[in-house]
């Protein structure tokens, strides 16, 4: 199996068919950190498949390290402009394209109550909870990402870890 | 990778059985059609570009060649100042002014549709 750096590089000359196996290799991952942010499937979606197109624009600028982390900064990036080009009001789109996925796979109780934990997080939490942990970023590589400093990066992650066992034994408990 | 403070491999291992099941071809396509639709269209439009601007440049080397020996017989004749600016002796010809185009539109093309 080919590194993903020499996918990369394959990639930055060209070759759809290598790009076309990184985003195999890693859409569940971004598209998992988009539905964690927005946490709308269509919206996620979106932002997902914008990222992929910046990463391919960009690809040329990856110089190695965690290809992984490289993708959901950039999708990190996308969410936030995404989210400021929303409209105040939320409208239902109706034509919306929801590609489906798994679902007895994908809603398994614990995460069923995963999802519902994150989202009581207040939001600068949640973001360094989905980067570092869900989406394993180092503190650093989320630091850099989001611009909060490296130590409120470890505080949001620890209490975020803190609040979401919590919450889940809880729910277990319940 | 992970430079925690606390170890937290529990909730990622739960992170990433909801990341694996999100795994789906539709998805890949979608991404993919649009970047393949663009390098569909992409070569054609250079080599077309690039080919009109060759085509035109050698259209012209025939009055180049005539111009270049007309000229060196007048050299050998007699010095005659330059009586035309390099913009003037364009615009006399406007294939060349095409051709000059053509180039730009080439490699304007080519920086537009290269990725960073």
């Amino acid at each position: 199996m080919k590194s993903d750096l020499d996918l990369a590089r394959e990639a930055a000359s060209g070759q759809e068919a290598a790009f076309e196996t990184l985003v195999r290799r890693y859409q569940g991952n971004v598209r998992g950190l988009t539905r964690r942010l927005t946490a709308h499937a269509a919206e996620a979606d979106d932002v997902a498949q914008t990222a992929f197109l910046t990463a391919w624009r960009k690809i040329g600028s990856y110089r190695g390290g965690s290809f992984k982390s490289w993708l959901c900064t950039i999708a990190y990036r996308e969410f936030l402009q995404a989210r400021r080009r929303q409209k105040p009001e939320v409208t239902f789109d109706e034509s919306a394209h929801i590609i489906g996925f798994d679902a007895s796979a994908a809603r398994l109780p614990e995460q069923l109550d995963l999802d519902r934990a994150l989202r009581t997080l207040p939001e600068n939490q949640r973001i360094c909870v989905v980067l570092c942990v869900a989406s394993g970023m180092s503190h650093s590589e989320a630091s850099e990402a989001t611009g909060f400093p490296l130590g409120t990066v470890k505080s949001h992650v620890n209490r975020g870890v803190a609040a979401l066992r919590k919450q889940l034994a809880s729910d277990h408990v319940a | 990778m992970m430079q925690s403070d606390e170890k937290y491999d529990d909730l990622t291992a739960l992170f990433e059985a909801q990341d694996e099941a999100l795994q789906n071809e539709a998805f890949v396509e979608q991404v993919m059609k649009p970047i393949y639709k663009r390098s569909r269209w992409r070569t054609p439009l250079l080599f077309g570009a690039g080919g009109l601007g060759l085509g035109a440049a050698l259209s012209q080397m025939g009055g180049l060649l005539d111009l270049l020996t007309a000229r060196a017989l007048a050299v050998e004749l007699q010095f005659e100042p330059v009586d035309m600016t390099l913009t003037q002796s364009i615009l006399a010809e406007p294939l060349w002014a095409a051709a000059i185009a053509m180039v730009v539109l080439s490699c304007a093309a080519i920086i537009a549709t290269e990725r960073a």
